[in-house]
């Protein structure tokens, strides 16, 4: 519990934090700074296990740092389940975990885990007589439940605003900002919705660069820039930390669901941009779930964004993005090993500086009773360890997945690839098969930042083209198009 | 596929499985299940699992019970769990006729074994926590009714019936049914034809299609109902608590989940699954209404599904008369779940052992035309 | 052995999957309704990807797991109170009995 340490966070970053505060856990006084994920405070303070699975009692903790799984829920203020990577830290708020008895740290139900070691069929279980499955119902509704209900005073209903909207941009990442700004510049009215309480999207990433080598920029540095653009444009309001949660097709045409603390807003939208990302994807192996386990973006926000690093060695596995986060860990001082089949100058430079790098090999399992401790390898389909690693964290990736949701919600065709899953399926223009929806970026599998940044301006081209006619305009996305082929 | 079968069920739903299931156990196993999606593709799989004895009239109450009874066995019988708890029904009247029509509605439940009670709203707030009980006259509650997870007493009784003999389909979708004269001869699929003489039409939302291939109309309209599903709690919620002011109906499943829906009269006949906002918005009104402390409980799913809806409210069931061997038994609107134990029950037991039961006289189609129609007005959401 | 975990809000892990399959499910929307799959608190953006590419490889093509399962409001759980405001000129319906 000790390991846990807080790092610099370098030069440039865009997460602002306010003054230390302190906040209520489980009954102990415990700091945090004003504004930062309630996961990262705890984390820096050695918290390793924030509740536990429904089902087999594993312990859990974050993961993607970014709103997407459940592994960071936690009870605040008397509300259940909170996502602690989103919710932010304040003065006195009081946080408990869930589940788990006597507590989520010591669950002696983990030993359902233990009893059902390969898996436990609750289809078919304790249904041997009428009785015993009345009898045992009773016990399984005790059991069931992810927290207790809210025991807070109920919040009144919050405001619900109605309103119409030309262009609504869905992701305020480097396709969704660059969609925004090429409507703005065809003087096309735009609302954004970011899900995220800092626009940017993958471009917050600290590992996140644009063009690779000598000429690289960094995302952080990018985003400054168009933030800046952003600004000066009369046409485009940004809402951010208000998430969509919907696109509903009706009688209406699209209607578009989003809400954030204080007020919830449903826009009927002429145009719809979906620029909504990708999802990070841990690999499948054994206890792939055991917390200190991060997607390379979740641990690229823990250590680089929010300067939290909870134990150490780090080891970081993937292709290229995995690299990219393996140099900016060793550049701030942190124990990296790195597991990737990639071989390149950087990852030489990496083990000239005495970077353990292990190639051939994939995560068999990870060992820990708590919190990840080790990792076996071995090679691809084998199942027996060859090599054994120290590992305090592991940051995994596999290709991101596309957030190809909310498209889904409004018909978009979407397609299944296999090393990423399913994306938005949008032609070079970003036009997908619902003539009022566009897509760019990641969710519609632009494969890196740069490229994502391109697709995002053509879509804003396109959509503005959809909503009248400009010869000009045309001649413009045309020449765009033509010049990559 | 087999290429024959004495019996033809169409619809893998609740309703046909739970027929093909009886049939089976009463050692009729020469039945072919066709569904067009995979079990629990229609409103089976779809509705928010409520399980109810108050109704109006006769046949339908002593129907339920029959029902509850089965339900109560299922898991054991089928070694599935269905996850039945019987929390109860709570029904909510804020105006003095609904108050009356409860009224009398528990001296018929009472006459036939239901044990409904009429309970005020201060008692009302015993029996549910927090609820916001103001402008409620009267409300009826019956400790015995109750809620289950509708996928897995398909998946239970699929498995009994699948192991004693009878043959399910999914994926199968009926092209034509053939007829030589009055005689059905073969049923066609996009997976090849099955010989037969008698079909089952338990299609639910598509049943008017199936018959319309034998040139039968059926009065049934499929309108769209939604319903929406909220996190898993602690229990804290134990019956189903409905407000018969505008058909809000919801309950805590036995993962701890609030689930429900609400009617809506602007709802227009359509075969629309698409979910709107116009149904969570007031769904989520209604909820705040009338249980505040739901307002900080987190919404995860909203769906929709279909109800087969008959002009009267109740079930076409039995033969018709232009096509022998063509049996009924859809427009179970939003209570087929509920009713498709018994049923199932009592038309194997026609169909096999020729007992007969007064619904197959009361509900036929016929019934329509001879304008013998007894509207059954508890049809909520 | 230990567990391999695909969907975590629901624990379902690979050997829920692999039985399914030997039961017969071959579509994502049955092995969702069966295991729980996706239905958690991150409705499914960390196990839908690794279902679908498990579900390929048993059936042998990644055009076999063309569709995800149809994807349902809402995105993110959402409190009651946040979608239950006031809105003007939304037409209230009486209801029936």
């Amino acid at each position: 519990m000790t390991r846990a340490r807080r790092i610099d966070r370098g030069p440039g970053c865009p997460f602002e934090r306010g003054a230390q505060v302190e906040f209520r856990f489980e009954g102990r006084t415990v700091q945090g700074y004003e504004g930062e994920p309630l996961a990262a405070a705890l984390l820096a303070n050695g918290v390793q296990v924030f509740g536990r699975s429904i089902k087999y009692h594993r312990p859990r903790g974050p993961s993607c740092m970014l709103g997407h799984c459940s592994g960071c829920l936690l009870r605040v203020d008397g509300v259940p389940n909170v996502r602690s990577c989103e919710h932010a830290c304040r003065s006195g708020i009081a946080v408990e975990r869930q589940r788990g008895w006597p507590s989520a740290r010591t669950d002696l139900f983990r030993t359902v885990d233990w009893v059902y070691g390969r898996r436990l069929d609750h289809h078919e279980m304790f249904t041997a007589s009428a009785a015993i499955n009345r009898l045992a119902m009773r016990f399984v509704r005790r059991m069931s439940g992810f927290g207790d209900p809210p025991s807070a005073d109920p919040p009144a209903a919050a405001r619900l605003e109605r309103f119409e909207a030309e262009v609504v941009v869905i992701g305020a990442g480097a396709a969704g900002m660059h969609a925004a700004l090429a409507l703005a510049g065809e003087h096309r009215k735009v609302t954004v919705f970011e899900a995220d309480p800092r626009p940017g999207g993958r471009l917050l990433d600290g590992a996140c660069r644009i063009g690779r080598d000598g000429g690289a920029e960094r995302g952080w540095a990018h985003l400054a820039g168009i933030e800046e653009q952003l600004r000066d444009c009369e046409g485009v309001e940004l809402r951010p930390g208000t998430p969509v949660l919907a696109v509903y097709q009706g009688e209406r045409g699209h209607e578009v669901l989003a809400s954030n603390r204080g007020e919830t807003c449903v826009v009927d939208a002429a145009r719809i941009v979906v620029a909504t990302g990708a999802h990070g994807q841990i690999p499948l192996f054994e206890n792939d779930d055991l917390p200190g386990i991060f997607s390379l973006r979740g641990l690229d926000r823990l250590l680089l964004g929010w300067g939290v690093l909870p134990a150490q060695p780090v080891l970081v596995a993937g292709g290229a993005p995995a690299v990219d986060l393996a140099v900016e860990l060793v550049e701030r001082g942190v124990e990296t090993g790195l597991l990737t089949d990639l071989e390149d100058a950087r990852i030489a430079e990496l083990e000239k500086r005495q970077v353990t790098v292990v190639r051939g090999q994939r995560i068999i399992r990870a060992l820990g009773a708590k919190w990840i401790d080790r990792v076996e390898l071995g090679p691809e389909g084998s199942q027996t360890p060859e090599l054994v690693l120290d590992c305090g964290l592991l940051a995994a990736g596999l290709a991101d997945a596309p957030a190809y949701e909310l498209a889904h919600h409004a018909g978009c065709r979407v397609e299944f690839h296999s090393e990423s899953g399913y994306r938005v399926v949008g032609d070079e223009r970003g036009r997908s098969s619902n003539a009022h929806v566009f897509t760019a970026g990641h969710c519609a599998g632009a494969p890196d930042v740069e490229r994502a940044i391109e697709s995002g301006t053509r879509a804003g081209m396109a959509c503005a083209l959809s909503l009248g006619e400009d010869p000009d305009l045309a001649r413009r996305l045309d020449a765009r198009c033509a010049a990559d082929g | 596929m087999r290429d024959r079968a004495d019996l033809v069920i169409v619809g893998g739903g609740v309703v046909g499985l739970s027929l093909a299931c009886q049939l089976a156990r009463m050692g009729f196993c020469d039945v072919v299940v066709l569904e067009q999606g995979y079990l629990c593709f229609g409103a089976s799989g779809r509705n928010g699992g409520g399980i109810r004895q108050q109704w109006t009239t006769e046949e339908n109450i002593l129907l339920m019970k029959e029902s509850v009874r089965l339900f109560r066995r299922m898991a054991a019988e089928t070694n599935y769990n269905i996850w039945f708890r019987q929390g109860g029904y709570l029904f909510l009247a804020r105006d003095g006729k609904t108050a009356s029509t409860l009224e009398a509605n528990m001296k018929l439940q009472n006459r036939l074994g239901v044990p409904t009670r009429m309970v005020s709203p201060e008692r009302a707030r015993g029996i549910v926590p927090g609820l916001d009980t103001r402008g409620v006259e009267v409300c009826a509650y019956n400790p015995t009714d109750g809620v289950l997870f509708p996928f897995p007493a398909l998946w239970g009784m699929a498995k009994v019936a699948t192991q004693l003999g009878v043959e399910i389909n999914t994926y199968t979708r009926v092209t034509d049914i053939q007829t030589r004269g009055k005689q059905i001869v073969k049923v066609v699929t996009d997976r090849g034809a099955i010989a037969t003489s008698r079909v089952v039409n338990a299609a639910g939302a598509w049943s008017w299609q199936i018959a319309r291939m034998l040139g039968v109309e059926l009065p049934n309209k499929p309108y769209r109902h939604e319903i929406l599903v909220c996190e898993p709690l602690k229990p804290f919620l134990d019956p189903m608590v409905s407000d018969l002011s505008d058909g809000t109906y919801f309950s805590q499943t036995m993962r701890g989940e609030i689930c429900g829906g609400i009617s809506d009269p602007e709802e227009k006949s359509s075969m629309e699954t698409r979910s709107s906002f116009r149904f969570l918005h007031r769904m989520c009104r209604s909820m705040l209404r009338l249980l505040p402390r739901l307002a900080d409980v987190k919404v995860m799913r909203q769906w929709a599904g279909y109800y087969d809806e008959t002009p009267d409210g109740n079930p076409i069931l039995g033969p018709v008369e232009q096509v022998d061997g063509f049996i009924q038994l859809n427009g179970f609107g939003g209570h087929g779940f509920m009713l498709a134990p018994a049923i199932g029950r009592q038309a194997a037991e026609w169909l096999l052992r020729k007992v007969d039961h007064p619904m197959f006289e009361k509900y036929d189609l016929g019934r329509f035309a001879r304008g013998e129609v007894e509207r059954e007005i508890f049809v909520i959401g | 052995m230990a567990k391999t975990i695909v969907c975590r809000c629901e624990d379902v892990c690979i050997e829920d999957l692999k039985l399914g399959f030997e039961q017969g499910l071959r579509e994502l929307e049955e092995l969702k309704r069966h295991t729980g799959l996706a239905t958690g608190f991150c409705q499914g953006k960390c196990c839908i990807a690794h279902a679908a590419r498990f579900l390929a490889r048993l059936k042998g093509g990644d055009d076999m797991v063309a569709d995800p399962p149809r994807t349902r409001p809402l995105l993110h759980p959402t409190p009651v109170y946040r979608l239950a405001g006031e809105l003007e000129a939304e037409p209230e319906g009486d209801g029936e009995p």
